[in-house]
């Protein structure tokens, strides 16, 4: 008996050290210990609405319904971060796959009255094949590509536009119907905010486990292979053409999936919502979360989202506030703007990766680029 | 489809000076992708600044027009250049995805400044000369003569300088290969500078021009309006530039016109004809029309 106990705390010890030990204990705590961030989120996700509600009034925000929010752009976040991050691919066109994915689910459910789960699959089917169709253009590289998916955005913004007859068109599409699963209704609960929050977080969360079990697959390693250089990897056996096409697919999806949750969500749709604004929002989260980190996407989600409520809130914090400030919405793309050049120009990884790298290696995050000698 | 012929005088009027506007912004990017090798997101905002400074000027301080035109182009030039200090010059040895966003980050951070300073809808810059001329088929404003004029005295200007000049070769120089430049004496990096006051000035040019309306709003549509004009010509090739931006002009006014005409189709399809024509150039031919074909160092 004595002598099993020893055992076992060795095994603790060694699981804590990162080693791989056999036993339950050991395992869980191997598997505790490699999943620490994505634990970390789960329980500030699974008891955030509780001490959420009291504080909500006086900081004048609704935290549940924000972080609701939240959610959804984490798991386009997430697959955008993939597409960029990882493989390299710059995407100014993801606007329009969540425009579509929302459009798909809106009008299944409102004019084919499918229930809003099966919408939701729809969704993400439609962005798929959308996807497949655009694909060709990921043979572009660099400024061509940004500047060809910034046109396939425009195009499909134009098209969810002008096709009044599918679309309504500028008026766009209302009273979706409220999230539901077979045998439960979400949208329409007492506690709807919460229930919803609860749905959308589950789906995020599954979302992030499996893109980050993703990126240590083989794909993941394809995919920073052709990111370094796309000739190297084609040499050590990489497909790259259909590498590069899965990833972007898998991109839209989350963006289709995203999109038919956001459509229930808010109840009405129109197209002004997915143009290129949100395609650069979108970018903004990744750039701000950080390239390559999936849990980046829901640091920059977050606060892309947060921003401007804040701002909307401070009024309530300070009493009286400029009138400039009141006005943010105007300010809104100087915000954003600036954030993605400063990031740029000192943090080329993104805020939480320079940020970590300070804590990891002890040094400045900021790289001063005026210092650095002229190249030539 | 009588209807259609009957229009096409003043669709091809329409196209040509649509196709001349295009013309200014695409020879803004291929002067800023010759000297430093990247695409200028922000390229359409310099236009809106453009437009707006000119009636800012003109307008609100009441300058005559002449000289509110110059200042405003002055101003423009003086944005691009501040932006090549503060953004392009750092960022110098980054990489392609990192420019990109970073001049995506100008162009919005362009555009919200714009609408902040310009809040309406749509300014009314005065035309040089109003009136309207007709001719057989069509009517066009007076301004149309201008924005060709202006045009024409562009292309000629830059044609000249990138040929004749000791810069505008050296800039050339700076295209080829940015070592080679650098190991037989030119400043790579003013070159940068240059190319940015003169993609911007160019820019406000077409931006003022394109009376009567200035907007906050115009710049994406025109960039990668101009950016298709670059592309279908060949990008980095000035005449490329100017066959470029007439067929853009005269596809979007023929395309969306005979839908319409003919077939009953709405015109609001109009803004998808120039993205779809730069896909469609960018995979079947990314070199151009005009342009050879490409081969890349590994």
């Amino acid at each position: 008996m004595e002598e099993k106990r020893e055992d076992s705390l060795q095994e603790v010890a060694a699981a804590g050290k990162g080693e791989r030990r056999g036993g339950f204990l050991g395992e869980a705590l191997f598997l505790a210990r490699r999943h620490v961030v994505f634990l970390s989120l789960v329980a500030f996700i699974a008891v955030m609405p509780f001490w959420a509600k009291p504080l909500s009034k006086p900081l004048g925000i609704p935290l549940v319904m924000v972080m609701r929010l939240v959610g959804i752009y984490t798991i386009v976040a997430v697959g955008l971060n993939i597409l960029m991050g990882y493989a390299g691919q710059i995407s100014l066109g993801h606007g329009a796959f969540f425009g579509i994915g929302a459009y798909t689910s809106a009008i299944l459910t409102v004019k084919a009255h499918f229930p809003p789960w099966l919408g939701i699959i729809m969704a993400v089917l439609v962005a798929i094949a959308f996807g497949f169709l655009v694909a060709p253009v990921l043979r572009l590289k660099g400024h061509y590509l940004a500047m060809a998916t910034l046109g396939v955005g425009i195009v499909l913004f134009v098209f969810l536009r002008e096709m009044t007859w599918l679309t309504g068109g500028n008026d766009g599409i209302r009273n979706i119907p409220p999230l539901s699963l077979p045998g439960m209704r979400i949208g329409e609960a007492r506690d709807y905010l919460r229930a919803e929050y609860y749905f959308i977080w589950v789906i995020a969360l599954i979302v992030l486990l499996l893109c980050s079990n993703l990126v240590r697959s083989r794909l993941g390693r394809a995919m920073r292979a052709l990111h370094q250089s796309e000739v190297a990897a084609e040499v050590m056996g990489v497909n790259v053409s259909w590498e590069k096409i899965k990833v972007f697919v898998l991109s839209t999806a989350l963006a289709g999936l995203a999109g038919g949750i956001f459509a229930h969500v808010q109840g009405y749709i129109d197209p002004n919502l997915f143009t290129i604004v949100l395609s650069i929002q979108l970018v903004t989260m990744v750039v701000v979360g950080g390239m390559e980190s999936i849990w980046g996407a829901v640091a920059g989600a977050g606060l892309i989202t947060f921003i401007p409520k804040i701002v909307e809130a401070l009024p309530k914090w300070l009493g009286e506030v400029p009138r400039w400030v009141e006005k943010y919405s105007n300010y809104e793309g100087m915000v954003f703007g600036l954030i993605l050049v400063l990031t740029m120009i000192f943090m080329p990884a993104g805020i939480t990766r320079g940020l970590s790298d300070m804590v990891r290696y002890r040094r400045s995050p900021f790289v001063n680029p005026f210092r650095k000698k002229a190249m030539e | 489809m009588v209807d259609f012929l009957r229009n096409c005088p003043q669709y091809l009027a329409n196209g040509l000076a649509n196709g001349c506007i295009y013309i200014l912004v695409a020879m803004g990017f291929n002067i800023i992708y010759n000297s430093t090798g990247i695409i200028n997101f922000a390229q359409g905002e310099f236009s809106m600044f453009g437009g707006l400074f000119a009636y800012a000027l003109a307008v609100s301080a009441g300058l005559s027009l002449p000289l509110a035109v110059l200042l405003a182009i002055a101003a423009t030039g003086l944005i691009g250049a501040c932006m090549e200090r503060l953004m392009i010059y750092p960022l110098r040895r980054a990489s392609v995805l990192t420019a990109i966003i970073a001049t995506i980050g100008a162009s919005i951070f362009f555009k919200s400044l714009g609408r902040v300073l310009w809040p309406n809808e749509a300014y009314k810059v005065p035309e040089f000369t109003p009136g309207n001329i007709s001719l057989p088929g069509a009517t066009v404003p007076r301004q149309f003569l201008w924005v060709l004029g202006l045009t024409v005295i562009s292309v000629l200007l830059v044609y000249v300088f990138f040929s004749r000049t000791r810069a505008g070769r050296a800039m050339r120089a700076c295209s080829v290969n940015r070592q080679a430049a650098c190991l037989v004496g030119i400043d790579v990096s003013r070159m940068s500078f240059y190319s940015f006051l003169l993609a911007a000035a160019l820019g406000s040019v077409a931006g003022l021009a394109n009376a009567p309306y200035a907007s906050y709003s115009i710049g994406l549509d025109l960039g990668v309006k101009g950016f298709t004009a670059a592309v279908v010509g060949g990008l980095g090739n000035t005449f490329g530039a100017v066959t470029g931006g007439l067929v853009l002009g005269l596809l979007e006014e023929l395309i969306p016109g005979f839908l319409t005409v003919v077939m009953g189709i709405s015109t609001g399809y109009k803004g998808a004809v120039a993205s779809i024509l730069l896909i469609m150039v960018l995979l079947l031919r990314p070199q151009g029309i005009l342009g050879k074909g490409m081969v890349e160092k590994v």
